[in-house]
């Protein structure tokens, strides 16, 4: 035995809604929100300073690199003076070697010969 | 059919996709409409009411609700409600607009049965519409509408006896 009215029911049933229209949607418009913008523009600005430093790094080390290259180069001319040319120099050419002593204490030493030499002052003194 | 054996089951929370509200719409779209027309709307304003909900729920990445269809039921009810409310002041044409088709095609029929929704108390007009036109068992309209499987096999019931009372005539000569 059927517990509701099946005739009422399946009369019901006979009935259909009428049909509506279709839903339209409108195509997703991407919204960029004002967070979204504000973080995009802390990336670039973050990304454009990481850069500039990193240029500005490469830049002072090249600079630096080209400075000191001919420094390096003098300290080891020195140094080969030093140890063996000026050995021989001393042996082969000694007025040479005097000049180069010379020359090698005036670049080393203050200059003692100025009017206003510490030497000169303290001597007076 | 057993009533007592069937045990109230918790809600659970439902995720909705775009497809997801889109193939609701398709589903009870129509019956949503209808629904809303048994509150005294035009065909257009139902529409809108329901195309509102609709697009309201798409406009949401995700939508969490614990029955999708029990919340446009109410919201469309509500929204109705309110759409009636305003326009109170105007001249009530509905009476003569059809808000199903009859395969027969009969107007009389329609607006008989119509009037006969209109009557009925709106818990039971909700439970038919879910029943018949939605295609709910009264289980799943005892777990979306939150109310006891009885209370609900009751409202089903006596509506239908109701709408027995009011089609009687129509439903003899069918049988």
């Amino acid at each position: 035995m059927a517990f509701y009215d099946e005739d009422t029911e399946r009369y019901l049933h006979e009935f259909r809604p009428q049909t509506i229209r279709e839903l339209e949607v409108a195509p997703r418009q991407r919204k960029v929100s004002l967070r979204q913008l504000t973080a995009a523009a802390a990336v670039v600005v973050c990304a454009g300073g990481i850069f500039w430093v990193t240029c500005r790094e490469l830049k002072h080390s090249n600079e630096a690199a080209n400075v000191q290259t001919p420094k390096v180069s003098l300290t080891s001319q020195r140094r080969h003076r030093t140890t063996v040319a000026l050995t021989k120099l001393a042996l082969s050419d000694n007025e040479g070697f005097e000049t180069l002593l010379t020359e090698e204490s005036r670049k080393s030493l203050p200059n003692f010969q100025e009017e206003q030499s510490a030497l000169k002052i303290l001597a007076k003194d | 059919m057993k009533l007592e054996g069937l045990k109230k089951k918790p809600l659970q929370t439902t995720r909705l996709t775009r497809d997801e509200v889109k193939s609701l719409y398709v589903r009870h779209g129509a019956t949503l409409v209808a629904y809303a027309r048994s509150y005294g709307l035009d065909h257009a304003s139902a529409e809108d009411v329901v195309h509102h909900l609709f697009l309201k729920m798409l406009g949401k990445k995700t939508f969490v609700l614990q029955s999708p269809l029990a919340y446009f039921y109410r919201a469309t009810r509500n929204a109705s409600l309110n759409l009636r409310r305003d326009r109170q002041h105007e001249t009530d044409l509905q009476v003569t607009q059809s808000w199903f088709v009859h395969p027969s095609g009969s107007l009389d029929e329609v607006l008989n049965l119509q009037q006969a929704l209109r009557d009925l108390p709106e818990e039971q007009r909700e439970t038919v519409f879910l029943k018949v036109w939605s295609g709910l068992t009264l289980l799943e309209i005892s777990e979306i509408t939150q109310t006891p499987l009885n209370t609900v096999a009751s409202r089903y019931r006596y509506a239908l006896e109701k709408l027995r009372e009011r089609l009687g005539k129509r439903l003899q000569t069918k049988g």
